[in-house]
């Protein structure tokens, strides 16, 4: 312990407390001048050189000088610098903060108690002048009890918290403790991390950077083997038949740990009610498959889940779902009179699905109008121009609003007079391609229409041939809401889509028989066209479960509808509002209004959405599963992950991070024992004493000097 | 002492005098003042100016009957005379800046003691039938009123009108002065003397050298016998600006020593040149200094 200076270089300032004595020495006190009728005998006066250092006013100069040195001193910031004292009793004040790990894998066995209870003893550690904050963390991270000295608050924050269905993940909660660890004051700063340290939460840039001296220490539960069964993955396939929408659920069981096979039995369960059930033989650190008969879906929103025997780790046993029925893309096909057989591959191709996903009209006649045409999701004119006036007014107005239009140009495909408006670029004359044709060369894989065809066997355009086509100018005026998707071997435009407003208006310049080309006798047409209708339609597949801790929000139509909830968004746009039931029974409404309405799946299970007061409505449900990525549970290397943080911690050279470290420890005492407002209260105490004394000296020397004139 | 006496000394005290504005009034209050305190007027002038006749009445001295007159109307007539001064009284009032000066406020400078002085012994002389004159000087003569019976009040004004201005040189003044001294008489000399006494003699001795009764009024302010306390002052000097910073405090034995020494050389050397020399301390009553005239102005008579 001794006295030192935070900023030792301002003592030199020090010097300046010469100044009031050279002041006082040379300053030639401005005397009186006083009119005397003659000098002539004060001339004559034998007298000798006074000497004008004379310091006339010791205690003035005293005090002046006092108030300079002690003005200097609070600038020099000095302290009693304890550091050695505090590090040889390992104590003082320190920053704790207790990470918690409250992902679902701490779930398992014991883990979750031996962790409460080694967060308890971290608080019950705390010295009289520590503080400690309790974070939990798992996807996202929460400080429960945050920089507090108060053991009951820190208890009862450790006491009450409860394991989450989030996985793992340590970058959240470690950049949560950064920020209050750098918010600290106190000197000393510890971190203990109480986790079962799943090598899958920890990504290793999470870019955490703890202040100099932060201390880690780990406390790592659930050690031992494990064993763990998990549902990994769900599929359910769906089949029209006779009219009607068959699933055909099947999933993948992966089993952790283990010596020998045993056998799971696996339930299929139907709205809560088990309607068919497995049994499988799990191999040690094996997976096998299990499937199920086909379900009829008979109603909207119907939960499902297939389930294990509940096991030591029961959040990864199950995997819910919510099914509907899908509803067929309607799909007007417009062909001329004459030229009924150019669609017939299209019809065709499109007709062949599984889940009977379209629903194809095809006819000669105009383009329908008023609800006909509304209740149309796609438009596809064959070889049939799109006339001007009405008609393509009609359809202007149905594709903003959200219809899909695709337009075969064949040799009479165009539009009439207000086409510009939708349509991409401009249709020009017929070109035949000499010899063998040209091919497609290039294809927008980024786009949804060609993004399945990306991988290797994932289908080939190159083996079409096209021997005539319409030229298709884009204008450069159009790029920015023209998307080219594929052009000829020569550079002309093959497709090529415009959206306006909520809708899309796709040209294609060849045709979809084989009379121009011969892409439709190709295994890749029928996969291109439907990706076709269905990215002309707008439509993506529904979700059938979404994962704990995703957020929605409730108020974007386009994603609620994508979700498979657009009939609560439409509540919510409508200004009616819906009751939320989480799957712990916990219900709050989602009230209507401006802005953003985010519904956050922080459970697994079924959270049910309804109008309030009308439970007798079948709720909307949202099915939410557990992150998958949890079920792995290999352990990482808590030494790993200490090193990671102090070498982001101390980025710099050992010997400049210890001298960081020392400064701020330095800073921090300095900053706690804070003499320098005494020194400066003082030096203006005595400041002011040196007014009052050097006024009154003043004074008393006018009144002498008046009372002789 | 009577009530009349103590207002009269009341009225000489220069502290009061300087209240008054008008030199003529106060030249008559000092001197009122100073005669009915004495209860005495030596009136010691002799010669008489004509002035009428007037018819004979018994009693009257024969000696002073006009017989010319007598000759050419056959009655007697007797002749009235003027009283006549029997000398010319000039004063000599030093102007110069040092003479504008005061080491307290409620005090009359040294010029304004002078005036006061001047104006008192020239109304003095005047009730005594002298003939009064004025000059007023620095190293020059400034103003000049010849003396003669009736120009007290020009001499007064002269007075009044006179302001402190530049340094002072007397023997130059003295010098310019002398060609206006036509008959015998008696100069006074007011000033402080701000000058080597040699130079002060050499003056005097024009002044006696032409038959001039010589009398020197030394005015000195008690604050010029010694230094104000303190320790350090600039003095400005009055006549020339010159400034000098001492330590009054560790001079004034010196200075008072050296100002002592300078009054005794000056009284010395003028009691060798047989001229009257009167210190007067500003702060004391004006009568000090009538008296002191009045009595060397009888010794001077005796010698004539």
């Amino acid at each position: 312990m001794g006295l030192a200076f935070l900023v030792p270089l301002a003592l030199a300032a020090a010097v300046a407390v010469a100044i009031p004595i050279v002041v006082h020495l040379t300053r030639r006190r401005r005397s009186k001048v006083l009119p005397f009728p003659s000098i002539r005998f004060i001339e004559r006066v034998p007298y000798r050189v006074e000497s004008r250092r004379r310091i006339h006013h010791w205690f003035l100069l005293t005090l002046r000088a006092l108030a300079i040195l002690l003005i200097v001193a609070a600038f020099a910031r000095p302290f009693v610098d304890r550091s050695a004292e505090a590090e040889a009793a390992g104590t003082g004040p320190t920053e704790r903060v207790v990470l918690l790990d409250r992902s679902w894998s701490m779930a398992l066995g014991e883990r979750w108690s031996e962790a409460q209870d080694a967060a308890r003893e971290a608080v019950s550690e705390l010295g009289p002048l520590d503080r400690a904050s309790v974070v939990l963390f798992a996807r996202g991270a929460d400080a429960v009890a945050r920089s507090t000295s108060e053991p009951r608050r820190l208890r009862e924050a450790i006491d009450t918290a409860r394991v989450s269905d989030q996985a793992t993940a340590y970058g959240p909660g470690l950049k949560l403790t950064e920020t209050i660890l750098a918010e600290s004051e106190l000197p000393g700063r510890e971190v203990v991390i109480i986790s079962d340290f799943q090598a899958e939460g920890w990504t290793g840039d999470e870019g955490v950077v703890f202040p100099p001296g932060t201390r880690i220490r780990t406390v790592t539960v659930g050690e031992g083997p494990i064993e763990n069964a998990t549902v990994a993955e769900v599929a359910l396939n769906r089949r029209q038949v006779e009219g009607r929408e068959r699933v055909s659920p099947s999933a993948r069981l992966t089993r952790t740990g283990g010596t020998e096979s045993r056998e799971v039995e696996v339930a299929l369960s139907i709205d809560r009610q088990t309607v068919q059930t497995r049994r499988v033989t799990l191999p040690p650190e094996g997976a096998s498959a299990v499937a199920f008969d086909p379900v009829t879906l008979g109603a909207d929103q119907t939960q499902g889940s297939i389930s294990l025997t509940p096991d030591a780790l029961p959040h990864d046993d199950i995997a819910r779902f919510v099914l509907s029925p899908g509803r067929a893309q309607r799909v007007q096909i417009l062909v001329p009179a004459r030229g009924a057989a150019r669609s017939f591959y299209l019809e065709r191709a499109l007709e062949i699905t599984e889940a009977g996903d379209f629903e194809v009209v095809s006819s000669t006649g105009s383009v329908p109008s008023g609800d006909a045409l509304d209740a149309v999701d796609v438009l596809i004119m064959v070889g049939r121009p799109l006339g001007g006036g009405a008609e393509m007014a009609r359809v202007t107005e149905w594709v903003r609003e959200g219809g899909g239009l695709v337009l075969v140009a064949g040799e009479a495909g165009g539009w009439g007079a207000g086409g510009e408006a939708i349509f991409p670029g401009a249709l020009g004359g017929t070109e035949d391609r000499e010899g063998r044709g040209e091919r497609l060369a290039t294809l927008d894989y980024q786009h949804p229409i060609f993004e399945r065809f990306r991988g290797p066997r994932q289908g080939d355009f190159s083996a079409a041939r096209f021997y005539r086509a319409r030229r298709l100018d884009v204008q450069p005026s159009d790029v920015d809401s023209v998307a080219i998707l594929a052009r000829f071997d020569d550079g002309s435009v093959a497709l090529a889509e415009r959206r306006s407003g909520d809708g899309r208006v796709l040209v294609w310049a060849s045709t979809l028989d084989a009379e121009w080309t011969d892409l439709a006798l190709q295994p890749v047409f029928l996969p291109f066209v439907h990706q076709l209708v269905r990215h002309a339609s707008g439509r993506t597949d529904a979700f059938e479960s979404f994962t704990a801790g995703q957020i929605i929000d409730v108020a974007d139509g386009r994603a609620m509808e994508s979700a498979g909830l657009g009939a609560i968004a439409e509540a919510i746009a409508a200004s009616e509002e819906r009751v939320v039931l989480t799957p712990s029974g916990v219900s709050f409404e989602i009230t209507s209004g401006e802005g953003s309405h985010f519904l956050e799946l922080s459970e697994a299970g079924f959270y049910e959405i309804r109008p309030p007061g009308r439970d007798d409505l079948r709720p909307v449900s949202v099915a939410v599963n557990v992150d998958r990525a949890e079920s792995r549970l290999a352990p990482l290397d808590p030494e790993e992950m200490v090193a990671a943080i102090r070498n982001d911690t101390d980025g710099l050279a050992g010997g400049i991070a210890a001298e960081r470290a020392d400064a701020l420890r330095r800073a921090d005492q300095e900053r706690r024992q804070s003499w320098w407002r005494w020194l400066l209260l003082g030096a203006f105490g005595i400041l002011i004493m040196e007014t009052i004394l050097s006024n009154r000296l003043s004074g008393r020397r006018a009144r002498s000097e008046h009372a002789r004139v | 002492m009577d009530r009349t006496a103590t207002a009269s000394a009341r009225f000489l005290d220069p502290t009061v005098l300087a209240r008054i504005g008008n030199l003529d009034l106060l030249a008559r209050t000092v001197v009122d003042g100073f005669l009915n305190g004495s209860h005495k007027a030596p009136y010691l002038g002799q010669s008489m100016d004509f002035a009428q006749h007037r018819p004979y009445v018994p009693g009257d001295d024969i000696r002073r009957l006009d017989w010319r007159l007598y000759a050419r109307t056959d009655r007697f007539y007797v002749k009235q005379f003027e009283a006549e001064t029997n000398t010319d009284v000039v004063a000599m009032v030093d102007v110069s800046d040092s003479m504008a000066w005061t080491s307290d406020a409620a005090r009359p400078t040294k010029l304004d003691y002078a005036r006061f002085l001047a104006a008192s012994l020239l109304h003095l002389s005047r009730r005594q039938r002298d003939r009064v004159g004025c000059v007023t000087f620095d190293d020059a003569p400034i103003e000049h009123v010849p003396a003669t019976a009736r120009n007290l009040d020009l001499s007064l004004m002269a007075l009044e009108r006179s302001r402190a201005r530049g340094p002072g040189n007397l023997e130059r003044a003295v010098h310019h002065t002398i060609p206006t001294l036509y008959k015998r008489g008696i100069v006074l000399v007011i000033s402080d003397f701000y000058e080597d006494v040699d130079d002060v003699v050499r003056a005097v001795r024009h002044l006696t050298g032409r038959r001039q009764d010589v009398i020197l009024f030394h005015l000195l302010d008690p604050g010029e016998r010694t230094l104000p306390p303190g320790d350090a002052v600039s003095f400005e000097d009055a006549e020339t600006g010159e400034q000098v910073p001492v330590i009054p405090d560790r001079l004034r034995e010196g200075y008072e020593a050296v100002i002592d020494e300078h009054v005794a050389a000056l009284r010395y050397a003028l009691v060798r040149e047989g001229v009257d020399f009167v210190p007067v301390d500003t702060s004391t009553p004006l009568d000090h200094a009538l008296f002191a005239y009045l009595t060397l102005r009888a010794h001077t008579t005796r010698r004539r």
